[in-house]
């Protein structure tokens, strides 16, 4: 309007940026001008140029905030485009500062051909017009950046992995984001507009939950709000579960707003419990690992070596009297003592055995074969050593299948062990032609997949009925 | 002085070389029992006047067997053994019943005379 009502060739709106040095100075934001070559040019030049506070007509308008007419900008000192001005056959000026509440924000500058008498009317009316725009602006600006706040929010609830649930102080859902639909099974068509305490809280505590609300709005008085807590909830199917959940109020004018912050803990809560499960069967299996130790030692060796300590006591009274019977007591000490080395020596092995600590899977494993009552094909091991754990795990594994096998699986006839490297783990598998249906939650076996649990590797039992029992572990080499 | 004996006791080799070394030193054995269960069968059929009772049987705790003994047969001296150490057992062993406590190591026919005498 302003330029139709001045006839301005050239205006320019200038706005205050920081230049390199980090200088607050003038650039020109937009311009206007007629189809004029010389005029082009005043406006090619003036698109170049900065201004500080108080250079230049826009500079001096910044830093007064007070609006200017320069009738002749070619005779004016503190105007740099002099020359240019004066080229393109311009010679008064106008400028008016774009006033808020932080100041000036903006300069509009306009040049007219030929020389126009100042408009001293015009001149406090320009400036008036400058704080009614700096308010367009700055209101324009605000609803700018509410809208970008509007959809940073919109995109974090959308990408949350928690569920968001918002909620009036009438307990009704105001948002609920996707990931909450996900959990709750409700899409946020249906929920919005319902009460909480119908959509997700179980039925035995939805009473509490109104009534806490009802005591906080009264009261101020809140048992939940801004601490995370492990509670209950329920989707849309009628399944409860374990939710972690973080209520906060959100200060906003108006009526109280909260949101709840829910994550499902189902598994969580699950890998938790197994967790600890894995560790008392693990002190439980070491418990009575030295229980059996004890027994097999009191009933095996123990037992053997006071019969040799007896029969000796006794031979040495008969040796005279009646040598015979002293003969045949000491063959019974000979027996009893060669009983006595072989239990122990079973024992050691059933411990640890020395086999495998000295020369590693490989002989360990043939010599397991060896003994096996059931016939062993024993594939190749690979080479090198393992880690003690890892290689008492496999070792131990394979004496489990085997002593299943002979125990168990009556008609099995045939065990293979198989063992390989694959990604940094060892795999070990030993399979058996028997009947199946091992129990997997057996002592045994349940103890062999904690133990390759706390090496970070996987055991798995394959025993259909009627088609043989398949072992198999992978475990972590590093 | 000849005693009637049981030996109950789950190790085949102790119960042969006791029963020699008793047998030996004036004592009757009149069976022999690898369980509990056994053991109590045996008690009623053979009448022992003393039994040497292991502590650790396969299918009940010796000193079980004990108590329940000492209240069928109250008469029947009961003498718990064990390959442990005297020390550990001999007040459990009277608190359930039975005469005393003997280790393995220290079975002879004078040793139960000793501890039956007491």
């Amino acid at each position: 309007m302003l330029i139709e009502v001045l006839d301005l060739a050239v205006s320019t709106a200038w706005e205050a940026r920081d230049d390199d040095a980090g200088e607050s100075v003038l650039h020109p934001e937009s311009m206007r001008w007629d189809e004029d070559p010389a005029i082009a040019e005043f406006a090619r030049l003036t698109g170049e140029v900065t201004f500080a506070r108080g250079e230049g007509l826009p500079g001096r308008v910044w830093e007064s905030g007070e609006a200017m007419w320069i009738d002749d900008v070619t005779t004016d000192e503190n105007f740099p485009r002099r020359e240019a001005a004066k080229a393109a056959g311009l010679r008064s000026a106008v400028c008016m500062p774009v006033r808020s509440e932080r100041g000036v924000i903006a300069v509009l500058e306009g040049f007219m051909i030929g020389r126009r008498e100042i408009d001293h009317d015009l001149v406090p009316v320009l400036g008036m017009m400058g704080v009614g725009l700096g308010q367009l602006i700055e209101r324009h600006r605000a609803e700018r950046s509410e809208d970008d706040v509007e959809r940073r929010h919109r995109a974090i609830l959308s990408s949350s992995r928690d569920g968001v649930i918002t909620m009036n102080a009438s307990g009704e859902v105001v948002e609920f984001n996707p990931a909450a639909e996900k959990i709750f099974g409700f899409t946020s068509l249906e929920a919005v507009g319902n009460p909480v305490a119908d959509l997700i809280i179980p039925p035995a505590r939805r009473e509490a939950h109104r009534s806490g609300l009802k005591r906080y709005l009264e009261t101020g008085e809140a048992k939940l709000l801004g601490r995370r807590t492990e509670i209950d909830a329920v989707d849309s199917r009628g399944r409860q579960f374990p939710v972690e959940l973080t209520i906060t109020e959100i200060d906003t004018p108006g009526e109280p707003m909260f949101t709840a912050f829910l994550r499902d803990i189902t598994d969580r809560l699950r890998s938790e419990r197994e967790l600890r499960e894995s560790r008392r069967r693990l002190v439980e299996a070491a418990d009575a690992g030295r229980r059996q130790i004890e027994r097999d030692l009191h009933d095996g060796a123990q037992n053997q070596l006071v019969s040799v300590a007896m029969s000796l006591g006794g031979a040495r009274t008969a040796l005279e009297s009646d040598p015979a019977e002293a003969a045949e007591m000491l063959d019974e000490v000979s027996a009893d003592l060669e009983q006595a080395i072989t239990e122990l020596r079973e024992l050691a092995r059933g411990i640890h055995p020395a086999i495998l600590t000295e020369g590693g899977l490989t002989p360990a494993l043939q010599g397991l074969a060896r003994r096996s009552t059931i016939p062993v094909r024993l594939g190749d091991v690979p080479d090198g050593r393992f880690p003690p754990r890892v290689e008492a795990a496999a070792y131990f594994i394979a004496t489990e299948a085997l002593t299943n096998a002979a125990r168990h699986a009556a008609g099995a006839d045939r065990v293979e062990i198989e063992m390989a490297v694959t990604d940094g783990a060892l795999i070990v598998e030993v399979s058996d032609d028997g009947p199946g249906g091992a129990n997997v939650e057996g002592g045994g076996l349940r103890g062999l997949a904690d133990r390759v649990a706390a090496l970070g590797g996987t055991f798995e039992v394959d025993s259909p009925p009627g088609s043989g029992t398949r072992l198999r572990a992978a475990m972590p080499c590093e | 002085m000849t005693q009637r004996l049981l030996i109950v006791d789950d190790h085949e080799g102790f119960r042969r070389t006791a029963r020699r070394t008793l047998a030996r030193q004036g004592w009757t054995v009149v069976g022999e029992a690898r369980d509990g269960a056994t053991g109590l069968e045996c008690a009623d059929r053979l009448s022992p006047e003393v039994v040497l009772l292991d502590i650790g049987l396969p299918d009940m705790s010796g000193l079980d067997v004990a108590e329940q003994l000492h209240r069928t047969h109250p008469d029947i001296a009961i003498v718990m053994i064990s390959t442990q150490e005297r020390g550990d057992y001999d007040e459990i062993a009277s608190d359930r019943g039975a005469r005393g406590f003997l280790s393995k190591m220290e079975l002879s026919g004078p040793a139960l005379e000793e501890l039956l005498a007491q």
